[in-house]
């Protein structure tokens, strides 16, 4: 009996204890339950405000922030030199520091509109280089319609950007024909929404009317055309690119009332036309650019420019464009001028460059005809340069490169020009330092 | 003199060490991270003294650190854009290397409960570009579509843009997600969604048998399908250089495109070139 009563007790006290433990699960089930409903509602909050915070950085990725600044060091032979190669020196010097460039550009890329906007702050101050509007239609993607101060669309070295660009400054005849390489206006652009593969996909153009004077008011009334045509043509399995194209510009600057158009193509008689309300400015383009890699050395990169016309300059001194409303006399002369330049890889971080160009703003006077007859009206404005650049970049990381270089430049001589009568001494070594984000 | 002589060995094995261990870096595309993985370990099984560093972060991701130097082999699921080009010439005078490595069906993923089985391509298009929302329009039950995509740093993206879309943009309603991964699981919960990407990633859902148009018949993004050219979205997989490869990175390249190379890239689920 006692055996029944202690098997009894124990029973009890077993399912008392399972009934427990049941208990004790089921809270702990509960619980459980309770505790994965909270995780859930805060992997939910979670994802709503991954959500919310993807559609703020969405929204901000469309906003670009991008700039460099080029601070250089350079020393030219003796003091004072007119200088293509960063701007003239000032008088009693014959070495500086500059900022070259200090570029913020801010841009909005919707995709097929684009905002843009660029300024310029150096110790000189602070000045406008890029501001406009980019459209593209929707439909095929390929054509686009730029409004507002931006490069214009002629030859290869405008639109390659400093930043980019290998030697410190682009060539003299770029320098004198496009000042300040932007201007106002609008362009047509066509560029092919196609695969690369495709034959139209080979081929570009952008062109456009523009004002005419660089980053400038408006002065007259004439708008100059802009253009170019690019191919690119690709062979990947030769690891050769050859790319290159076409530009035009049809032009003109106004001549001031009473004032005359000089054609300086004559040593002895320059022609005058006073009826003519525009002078001519006309110049054709070709470029090239072939990317190949050598046995042993590497990559490299043979880039040349021909451009040749018609260039109405403000004086017998100058046959730089004008860039505001001409008040006295202009000055028509056939110009012709190239470059060469070669970029030789050494390896993924160095760069040795070499570079030629050459500028002649008059073809049709050279040597002692010019300044030897004063009505010829030819002068300083006339005389041919040619430079030759040696260099070396260096990339320091993704940031940072150097450049070292130095321009050689050589002068034609007339012996009618005391100051030109012989090779001026005008070299310049560069050292820059650039970061670019 | 001990104390010169000791740093002069220190310095030694310094740049004795960095020298044998050479480091190439791969980084670009999600859809090829898991391959790009498997090629590292086991090429660094047979070449102790080579060390390779994979990471994601999409095609673009990569060709851009291509262009800025740092990476040495983008990896990428659609072929390099022209505008890359550009900047990859700019900086390093050269087209780039571009090197096919395997064949891809990019699928067309659907929830495992989801009834269609079939779509065209204009279908798929017609999804993703916001035409069509409910399943019920292409054979399926009175459901909206839950769209999943990728984001705009994918090749993927990319590719399933201008190869399906035709250009055209995406339904404002796509949920773009950071990785193929993410697609998939996002459609492994939720019954009425539709996601892309590669053939590799099709774990717990199903893949929609895709027909060129509304009379052809349908594949499915199998082996066979995709070498006879039937499967209609295929595309490369690309590893992209700044030049010509030469020394270690020649022979890792020619190594991923040996049989043992090729082998794992039918293992990861994927086609191979050779």
């Amino acid at each position: 009996m006692k055996k029944y009563v202690l098997l009894i007790v124990l029973s009890l006290a077993v399912l008392t204890k399972i009934s427990a433990q049941e208990d004790s699960i089921k809270t702990t089930t509960e619980d459980l339950k309770a505790k994965i409903e909270e995780l859930k509602g805060q992997v939910e909050g979670l994802n709503e405000s991954y959500l919310e915070t993807k559609a703020t950085v969405d929204a901000l990725k469309k906003i670009k922030l991008s700039g460099y600044i080029q601070a250089q060091f350079q020393s030219a032979e003796i003091d004072g030199i007119s200088s293509f190669s960063g701007g003239n020196f000032a008088a009693g010097l014959h070495n500086r520091f500059i900022i070259r460039r200090g570029r913020l550009k801010v841009a909005y890329d919707n995709d097929i509109t684009n905002y843009v906007l660029q300024i310029d702050a150096t110790e000189k101050g602070l000045g406008l280089k890029d501001a406009y509007v980019l459209f593209k239609e929707p439909w095929l993607k390929s054509f686009g319609l730029k409004a507002g101060v931006f490069d214009r669309p002629f030859g290869f070295e405008i639109s390659y950007s400093s930043s980019s660009r290998e030697a410190p400054e682009r060539s003299r005849m770029y320098q004198t024909l496009f000042p300040g390489e932007r201007d106002l206006g609008v362009s047509f652009e066509y560029s092919p929404y196609v695969p690369f593969e495709d034959f139209l996909g080979h081929f570009n153009f952008k062109g456009g009317f523009f004002a005419g004077n660089g980053i400038n008011p408006e002065v007259d009334n004439q708008k100059d055309f802009i253009g170019r045509l690019g191919f690119s043509l690709p062979f990947y399995e030769e690891n050769l690119a050859i790319d290159g194209g076409v530009s035009m510009y049809v032009g003109g600057v106004k001549l001031a009332a009473g004032k005359s158009i000089f054609t300086v193509n004559n040593p002895t008689l320059a022609t005058a036309d006073t009826k003519t309300t525009y002078a001519d400015r006309n110049y054709l383009g070709l470029d090239m650019q072939v990317y190949y890699a050598l046995p042993l050395l590497g990559n490299f990169t043979l880039r040349g420019e021909y451009i040749s016309g018609k260039q109405p300059g403000g004086s017998a001194a100058s046959s730089s464009s004008p860039t505001a409303l001409q008040a006295g006399d202009l000055y028509l002369r056939n110009f012709s001028g190239y470059y060469l330049n070669y970029v030789q890889n050494l390896g993924d971080k160095n760069q040795f460059i070499l570079k030629y160009d050459v500028y002649d703003p008059n073809t049709d006077v050279a040597g002692d005809q010019i300044g030897a007859v004063a009505a010829a009206k030819l002068g300083a404005g006339d005389i041919k340069y040619s430079t030759l650049g040696i260099g070396l970049v260096h990339y320091w990381d993704d940031n940072i490169k150097f450049v070292f270089y130095y321009d050689s430049v050589s002068n034609e001589t007339s012996s009618k020009l005391a100051a030109l009568n012989s090779d001026l001494r005008d070299n310049v070594f560069t050292f820059r330092i650039q970061y670019k984000f | 003199m001990k104390k010169i002589i000791l740093l002069l060995v220190i310095t030694a094995m310094a740049f004795g060490f960095t020298y044998d261990n050479k480091v190439i870096t791969v980084k670009g595309s999600d859809t090829m991270v898991i391959l790009a993985q498997r090629w590292a370990e086991k090429y660094m099984e047979s070449h102790p003294g080579i060390t390779i560093q994979v990471t994601g972060g999409g095609s673009g991701i990569g060709l851009a650190a291509l262009i800025n130097g740092s990476t040495d082999i983008a990896n990428a699921s659609r072929p390099m854009k022209p505008s890359e080009r550009e900047k990859l010439k700019q900086r390093y005078n050269s087209l780039g290397v571009e090197v096919k490595t395997a064949k891809d069906g990019l699928s067309v993923y659907l929830n495992e409960k989801n009834p269609v089985k079939e779509l065209s391509i204009q279908q798929v298009k017609d999804i993703y570009t916001g035409k069509i929302t409910n399943w019920k329009d292409v054979g399926g039950k009175d459901a909206k579509i839950i769209v999943y995509g990728r984001e705009n740093s994918s090749g993927t993206y990319v590719y399933f843009k201008d190869n399906v879309l035709g250009g055209q943009d995406f339904t404002s309603t796509m949920q773009s997600m950071p990785g193929t991964s993410a697609v998939v699981n996002a459609i492994v919960k939720d019954a009425n969604s539709i996601g892309f990407g590669g053939a590799a990633y099709a774990k717990g859902i199903k893949f929609a048998a895709v027909k060129k148009d509304a009379s052809s018949k349908a594949y499915i993004p199998t082996e066979e399908n995709i070498k006879s050219g039937n499967y209609p979205i295929t595309r490369y997989l690309y590893l992209y250089l700044k030049t010509r490869p030469s020394d270690e990175m020649k022979d890792y390249i020619d190594w991923i495109l040996s049989a043992e190379g090729q082998s794992i890239v039918t293992k990861v689920g994927y086609f191979p070139v050779r």
